[in-house]
C-alpha cells in the first residue's frame, strides 16, 4: 500500500489500456505529440460517468480584454472549473475528467515496440568517426615509457622461456654415461625426446665426465628404466630458480585502448506533392505514414535530421508545421523534389557522414516521362539507406497516375528502394513495415 | 528521511510557529471560527503525494492516485512548484507546508488555510456529513480495509480493483442535499421501507437485535413483497445506496446474479461513504476559494502580515493566483464575496441616508452628497492607526480591544504591537478599520446605486428613527453589516445558491463574461451571449449537481424482470452517450442484471445541418425519448414516445443561450 504502489498499478494499469501502436498509428491523434515526445491517448484510464454531452453543454469563458463580440470562435473549450493553480484542497485530484490522458513515450521506446509489433530489426549505421576515446590500457605495444611496462607479462614471458629452456640436465648426463654413446647419438636421442639441449651443452658435459663412467649402462634402455626424470616443474618447485631470463624481446609496454566512436547520424527527408490533386485525405494519409518513420528512425538513431520539401511542378524547403498542410495549386513534377534534395543532402549531409532515407509521397500523378528520364536516374545518383515513395490514392488509381507503378517496375526488389500503397488508414502499417523492412534487409554497410 | 532533512523541517516549522499562532489569533479577531490546524512542513516529494491523495497521508490502494501523482508531477514540473497550499476538512484540520517555499509565501498560505478551516466549519453543507468528519482516521481506516481485501487469498486483487473501478464511475450519483446516513439507516429511512422502519420503531428494538434479525436481506425481501413493479416510490438519486441495498453481482461462470460478497458490501459502502464526505467541497468550491482568497488578502495586506519585505513577493503569487485564465474560481468566488460585503454596506448606508429628513429615493441622488458621505465613512484616526494614538484610547470604546490596552499600557513586551496593531482592536473596531466601501478600489460602488434599488430598500424600510442631517446617519452606520452578512452566506450557501443570488448584471458586465455555445454551421465553439442572464444560467449548469446530469433510479423491477431502470432527468442539455452507455455497463455489474436507461436525445439529420448552413442558421435539433438497455453483453436501443418521457423531461429549465437570429 502506498502511492508508490498506486503510481506503478497505474503504469500497468496505463500500459494495458493505452491504444494499441498500430490502432494508434492508424486512427488515432498524432497531433498530441511533438517529434521528440510520442503521446499515444490511454483508452479508458478515466474511468466514464455520467455527463453532459459537451457541445450540447457550452460553458462560460471570461474575456482576455474586454467583452468579445457574439459570433467570435473561442477556440477550445475552456474547462469547467479550470484552476491552473490546482490546489486541492481535500478536493478530489484530477477531477477534470474531460480531458485525455496520454501515455507517453520516447521515440527509443517508439521504435523499440514498432520493431516488437512489426517484427522489424533495423541496426542503425554508424557514419562519421567524432571521436577517439581512450579506453581501458589493453592493447600493448614493444616500446613505451618505462611506466607502462607490462611487468607481470615479462615476468610471465621469461618464465615461460625458461621453462622451455630448462631441461633434466642429470638425465642428459646419464645419456652420456650409456656405453657407446657420444654427444652426437645423445643429441640425437635428445632431440626424439624433446630436450631442450643443445649440441655444444651436451659436448661440454661429454668433456666433464670421467672417462670411466662414460660406459655406466650398457645400453640406454637400461638407463632409462634405473634413472627417474625429473620434470622441469617439479624440479623448480625443488629448488627454486635462481633467475628468470628477461629478454628484451618480451617486454611489452602497455597503452590504452583506441574506441572509435562513430556516430549514428541520420537525416530524412520528406518529400511531399502538395499539388492540387492532393486533397484533404490524401494529405492526412502521408501524415499519417511520415509522422511514425520520423518517430521511428529518431529512436533508432542518435542524431537525427529532417528535411521537409513540398512540390508541384517547382520544389522547396519547408517547416515541420507548415508541411503537412500545404496545398498549392500548381502541376506536378516529382523530379523537382528530388533535384532539390539532391542539393540539400550533398550540402549539408555528405554521405560519408550521414544515413539518408528519403521518402517522398504523393498521388503517383506526374509530369509525361518525368519519372522515367528525370526521377529515377535522380533516385539512383542520390547515395541513400533507403528510398521511399508512398502513393495515397484513397479512390483507387487514377488515369496517369503511374508513377509509383514506374518505380516499383524499374527497382523491382531492391533492398535500397521501397514502394508502397496507402488507400486507407489501414494499409498506413503495412506501408510502414515495407519500407522499414526493404532497409532492414539492406543491413550490410 | 534523513535526519538533515528533518532537522531542516523542524527549523522551518520553528520559524512559522509565530505566523501560525498570529495568523489564528487575527483570524479570530476578525471573526472568524476555524478549527484548530495542525500545520505540517513537508518537502516537495510529500507535497506531491499529499495533493495526489487529496490531502490526506493514506488512502485505500488505487491506481487513480497514481494517476493524479504521475499528472501532479508533470504539471508541477512544469509550473515550477511554487507556494502549493493544501488544508483538508477535518476536525482538527490538518495544512501542509512546502519546505522550499519562502516565508511570504508561508505566511499566505496560513492565512488561507485559516480561512478554510473557518468555512469547514461553519458551512452547513459540510456538517450534512455530521458534525465531527473524523477524515484521517475515517481514510485511513478505508484503506486498511481495502487492503485487506486486496491481500486475501480467497479473493482476488484485480476484482477488488476492478469493484472500486465501478463504483467509482457512479462517486457522483449520490443525494448530496441530504445529509449522510449508512445503507442500513437508508433502507429504513427511504421510503420504501417506511411503514416497515415505523413498525420495527414501535417495536422498540435493540440495535443489536435489528441488525442481526431484522437486517438488511429481510428488508429486502419485505420490499420486493410489497411494493412489486415500483420501487423506489419516488426517483431515487442516491445510486450507490440503492445498489448497495438491492444490487447483485453478475457470476460469470453461472451467468446469473449472485448475492455481493462480503467484501463487495463493504468496499461500496466505504466508497459511498467518501463521496458523501468529499461532496460538500465539491458543492462549495467558488465560495470556499473565493472566502480563503478573501481573508488571505485581508490579514496579508489589510494587515500587513506580509512584512514590508515579503509584500512584493506576496503580491506577485496573488496575481498569478488569480490571473490563471478560464473561470477561476478564486477570482469569480473572491470578486462575488466583496459584492456580498459592499453591497451590504452599501444598503446599509442607504437605508441610513434615506431616513435622513427630507431624502427619499426619487430625490436621492440631488440631495446626498455622496463623496461627503464617503469623507465620513473613512476609519475614525484612533482604529486606523492605534498604536499611534495609544493613550487617547478608551478601554470603553466597543472597537478597542481593553485587554490588550491594559498589557499596552504595562508595556507588556510580548505584544510587538508594531507589527500587530490589530491586537488593540475589537472586531467592529477592525470592521470600521478594514470598511470596504472607502476602499480606493470601491469608491465608485456606492455611487452606483441605481435608482431601481433605491425604492426597494424605501419600500422595505421601516419608518422609524429619523435623522436630522446626513452626518447623524452616517455616524449611526453599522460598520459590521458587511462582515456579519458574509458569515450568514458563509453559513448557509453552496456554489449554486451563492451564483443565484449574488451573480449580478453588473458583476458579469465588469468581468467581461461571456458563454460560448457548440455551432454546426461553423463546427466549433462560438461565444453566444454576454448578456448576465444568459452566463448565470450556464454558470448554473456548470455547478448544479456537480455539474454533471441528473440521474436517478425509477425502477428497480423494470417490466417486471428485476431489471434496473435509469432515467436522466433531461434539462435541455442531452447526455454524451457514449459515456452513458461506458457507464451503464459498469452499473450492469453492480446490479448483476440487466439495465436500462431512459434519455432524451437531440437529432439532427446530415440534411438539415446542410440546409441550416445555407441559409446561415442553426440547425433545430428534434427531441425523441430513448431508452438504452444493457443486458450485460449487448446494448438496445428503442425509441420512446412523449407520453413516456413526460416524466423526465423539464420543462422550465432552458441552458440554451443562442441568440434567435444566428450569425
Amino acid at each position: 500500500m502506498g502511492l508508490r504502489d498506486d503510481l506503478d498499478r497505474f503504469r500497468e494499469v496505463g500500459e494495458a489500456k493505452r491504444q494499441d501502436l498500430s490502432e494508434f498509428i492508424q486512427y488515432g491523434d498524432l497531433g498530441q505529440s511533438r517529434p521528440d515526445e510520442v503521446r499515444i491517448p490511454i483508452k479508458i484510464v478515466d474511468l466514464p460517468e455520467f455527463v453532459y454531452d459537451p457541445r450540447d453543454k457550452g460553458g462560460v469563458g471570461q474575456g482576455g480584454d474586454g467583452t468579445p463580440d457574439v459570433g467570435d470562435p473561442v477556440g477550445r473549450p475552456q474547462p469547467g472549473s479550470g484552476d491552473g493553480d490546482e490546489d486541492g484542497d481535500g478536493d478530489e485530484p484530477g477531477e477534470e475528467g474531460a480531458e485525455h490522458e496520454y501515455y507517453e513515450m520516447d521515440p527509443e521506446e517508439f521504435a523499440q515496440e514498432l520493431d516488437e509489433e512489426l517484427g522489424l530489426d533495423l541496426e542503425p549505421k554508424g557514419k562519421k568517426v567524432v571521436e577517439e576515446t581512450e579506453g581501458d590500457f589493453t592493447d600493448i605495444t614493444r616500446t613505451g615509457p618505462a611506466s607502462t611496462l607490462d611487468f607481470e607479462r615479462l615476468f610471465k614471458e621469461g618464465l615461460k622461456r625458461k621453462l622451455a629452456m630448462a631441461f633434466d640436465e642429470d638425465y642428459v648426463r646419464e645419456a652420456l654415461r650409456v656405453d657407446g654413446w657420444g654427444p652426437a647419438t645423445v643429441f640425437e636421442w635428445a632431440r626424439e625426446k624433446h630436450l631442450p639441449v643443445s649440441r655444444a651443452w651436451i659436448d661440454d658435459a661429454y668433456e666433464s665426465i670421467p672417462a670411466d663412467e662414460r660406459s655406466r649402462w650398457d645400453s640406454i634402455e637400461e638407463m632409462e628404466a634405473n634413472v627417474d626424470r625429473e620434470t622441469t616443474a617439479a624440479r623448480i618447485r625443488r629448488e627454486g630458480i635462481d633467475e628468470i631470463p628477461f629478454r628484451r624481446e618480451d617486454e611489452r609496454y602497455r597503452y590504452p585502448e583506441i574506441v572509435e566512436e562513430r556516430e549514428k547520424n541520420v537525416v530524412v527527408v520528406n518529400i511531399r506533392d502538395v499539388s492540387g490533386s492532393m486533397r484533404q485525405s490524401k494529405r492526412e494519409l502521408v501524415e499519417r505514414t511520415f509522422t511514425p518513420l520520423d518517430w521511428y528512425l529518431t529512436g533508432k538513431y542518435d542524431n537525427a535530421e529532417f528535411v521537409y520539401i513540398a512540390h508541384d511542378a517547382e520544389a522547396w524547403e519547408v517547416d515541420r508545421e507548415e508541411f503537412f498542410g500545404i496545398r498549392s495549386g500548381g502541376g506536378t513534377r516529382i523530379s523537382s523534389a528530388y533535384e532539390l534534395a539532391a542539393e540539400v543532402l550533398a550540402e549539408r549531409y555528405p554521405w560519408s557522414e550521414w544515413n539518408r532515407y528519403v521518402f517522398a509521397a504523393g498521388d503517383s500523378e506526374n509530369s509525361s516521362n518525368d519519372t522515367e528520364k528525370q526521377v529515377i536516374p535522380l533516385m539512383e545518383e542520390i547515395p541513400a539507406n533507403l528510398h521511399a515513395y508512398v502513393e495515397t490514392q484513397p479512390s483507387g488509381n487514377a488515369i496517369n497516375a503511374t508513377h509509383a507503378q514506374e518505380v516499383d517496375d524499374h527497382f523491382g526488389d531492391s533492398d535500397e528502394v521501397a514502394v508502397a500503397y496507402v488507400q486507407r488508414p489501414e494499409d498506413v502499417v503495412d506501408a510502414i513495415y515495407t519500407i522499414l523492412s526493404t532497409e532492414a534487409e539492406s543491413a550490410s554497410p | 528521511m534523513s535526519t538533515d532533512d528533518r532537522i531542516q523541517k523542524q527549523r522551518i516549522a520553528a520559524g512559522l510557529a509565530e505566523p501560525a499562532r498570529e495568523a489564528r489569533a487575527l483570524a479570530r479577531k476578525l471573526g472568524l471560527e476555524p478549527f484548530e490546524v495542525n500545520y505540517w512542513v513537508v518537502d516537495y516529494e510529500e507535497m506531491n503525494e499529499l495533493i495526489a491523495y487529496g490531502g490526506f497521508q493514506t488512502r485505500y490502494p488505487h491506481w487513480r492516485w497514481g494517476m493524479s501523482y504521475d499528472r501532479q508531477r508533470k504539471q508541477r514540473q512544469f509550473l515550477g512548484g511554487k507556494a502549493f497550499e493544501i488544508v483538508n476538512n477535518d476536525d482538527p484540520s490538518n495544512a501542509f507546508l512546502q519546505a522550499s517555499n519562502d516565508l511570504a509565501d508561508q505566511k499566505a498560505v496560513i492565512t488561507h488555510v485559516e480561512a478554510h478551516a473557518d468555512f469547514f466549519r461553519n458551512n452547513e453543507w459540510f456538517r450534512m456529513f455530521g458534525s465531527s468528519p473524523d477524515a484521517a482516521a475515517m481514510l485511513e481506516r478505508h484503506a486498511e480495509t481495502i487492503d485487506e481485501y486486496m491481500r486475501d487469498p480467497e479473493v482476488s486483487r484485480e476484482d477488488v480493483e476492478e469493484w472500486i473501478d465501478h463504483v467509482l464511475c457512479l462517486e457522483d450519483n449520490i443525494d448530496q442535499h441530504e445529509p449522510f446516513s449508512t445503507t442500513e439507516e437508508w433502507v429504513v429511512e427511504s421510503s420504501t421501507s417506511a411503514d416497515l422502519a415505523e413498525k420495527l420503531e414501535e417495536l422498540d428494538l435493540s440495535e443489536e437485535v435489528r441488525r442481526e434479525v431484522f437486517d438488511q436481506e429481510w428488508l429486502e425481501q419485505m420490499d420486493a413483497d410489497d411494493d412489486g413493479p415500483t420501487f423506489p416510490s419516488e426517483p431515487e438519486k442516491d445510486l450507490l445506496a440503492f445498489l448497495r441495498a438491492h444490487g447483485k453481482a453478475y457470476d460469470e461462470d453461472s451467468g446469473k446474479a449472485v448475492d455481493y460478497e462480503e467484501w463487495q458490501r463493504e468496499v461500496l459502502e466505504l466508497l459511498r461513504r467518501e463521496a458523501y464526505y468529499f461532496a460538500p467541497q465539491k458543492m462549495t468550491k467558488v465560495m470556499n476559494e473565493g472566502w480563503a482568497a478573501y481573508w488571505e488578502s485581508t490579514m496579508m495586506s489589510g494587515e500587513a502580515f506580509a512584512g514590508p519585505d515579503e509584500f512584493v513577493s506576496y503580491a506577485d503569487h496573488m496575481a498569478q493566483v488569480l490571473g490563471s485564465p478560464g473561470l477561476n474560481p478564486y477570482k469569480l468566488g473572491l470578486e462575488l464575496w466583496q459584492y456580498v460585503e459592499n453591497r451590504r454596506n452599501r444598503r446599509e448606508v442607504v437605508e441610513h441616508l434615506l431616513r435622513v429628513e427630507g431624502v427619499t429615493w426619487r430625490n436621492f441622488a440631488d440631495t446626498v452628497d455622496l463623496d461627503a458621505v464617503l469623507d465620513a465613512l473613512e476609519p475614525d484616526p484612533v482604529v486606523d492607526d492605534p498604536v499611534g494614538h495609544l493613550d487617547e484610547l478608551d478601554p470603553a470604546d466597543p472597537r478597542i480591544d481593553a485587554e490588550t490596552l491594559e498589557r499596552a499600557r504595562e508595556g507588556d513586551p510580548d505584544l510587538d504591537l508594531e507589527r500587530y496593531p490589530w491586537k488593540l482592536l475589537t472586531t467592529q473596531g477592525l470592521a470600521e478599520r478594514h470598511y470596504s466601501l472607502v476602499l480606493a478600489q470601491n469608491r465608485g460602488f456606492l455611487k452606483r446605486i441605481g435608482q431601481a434599488e433605491l425604492e426597494r430598500i424605501s419600500r422595505y424600510l421601516f419608518d422609524t428613527t429619523r435623522y436630522a442631517s446626513v452626518e447623524q446617519a452616517v455616524s449611526d452606520v453599522d460598520r459590521t453589516a458587511g462582515w456579519d452578512r458574509m458569515l450568514e452566506v458563509r453559513e448557509s450557501h453552496n456554489d449554486v445558491t451563492f451564483l443565484d443570488e449574488f451573480l449580478t448584471d453588473e458583476f458579469v458586465d465588469e468581468n467581461d463574461y461571456f458563454t460560448y455555445e457548440y455551432t454546426h454551421t461553423t463546427r466549433d465553439f462560438r461565444v453566444t451571449s454576454t448578456d448576465a442572464e444568459d452566463v448565470k444560467k450556464k454558470l448554473m449548469l456548470q455547478f448544479t449537481n456537480f455539474g454533471k446530469p441528473t440521474v436517478a433510479v425509477v425502477d428497480g423491477n423494470f417490466r417486471n424482470r428485476n431489471e434496473l431502470l435509469l432515467a436522466h432527468h433531461y434539462n435541455g442539455v442531452q447526455l454524451d452517450l457514449n459515456q452513458a452507455k461506458k457507464t451503464l455497463e459498469r452499473v450492469f455489474e453492480l446490479w448483476g442484471r440487466p439495465v436500462a436507461l431512459k434519455t432524451v436525445v437531440k437529432e439532427l439529420d446530415e440534411h438539415e445541418i446542410e440546409v441550416a448552413r445555407r441559409r446561415d442558421r442553426e440547425p433545430e435539433p428534434t427531441e425523441r425519448g430513448k431508452l438504452i438497455r444493457f443486458d450485460g453483453e449487448s446494448f438496445e436501443e428503442e425509441s420512446l414516445g412523449d407520453e413516456e418521457i413526460a416524466d423526465i423531461m423539464a420543462s422550465d429549465v432552458d441552458y440554451d443561450t443562442k441568440p434567435d437570429d444566428w450569425l
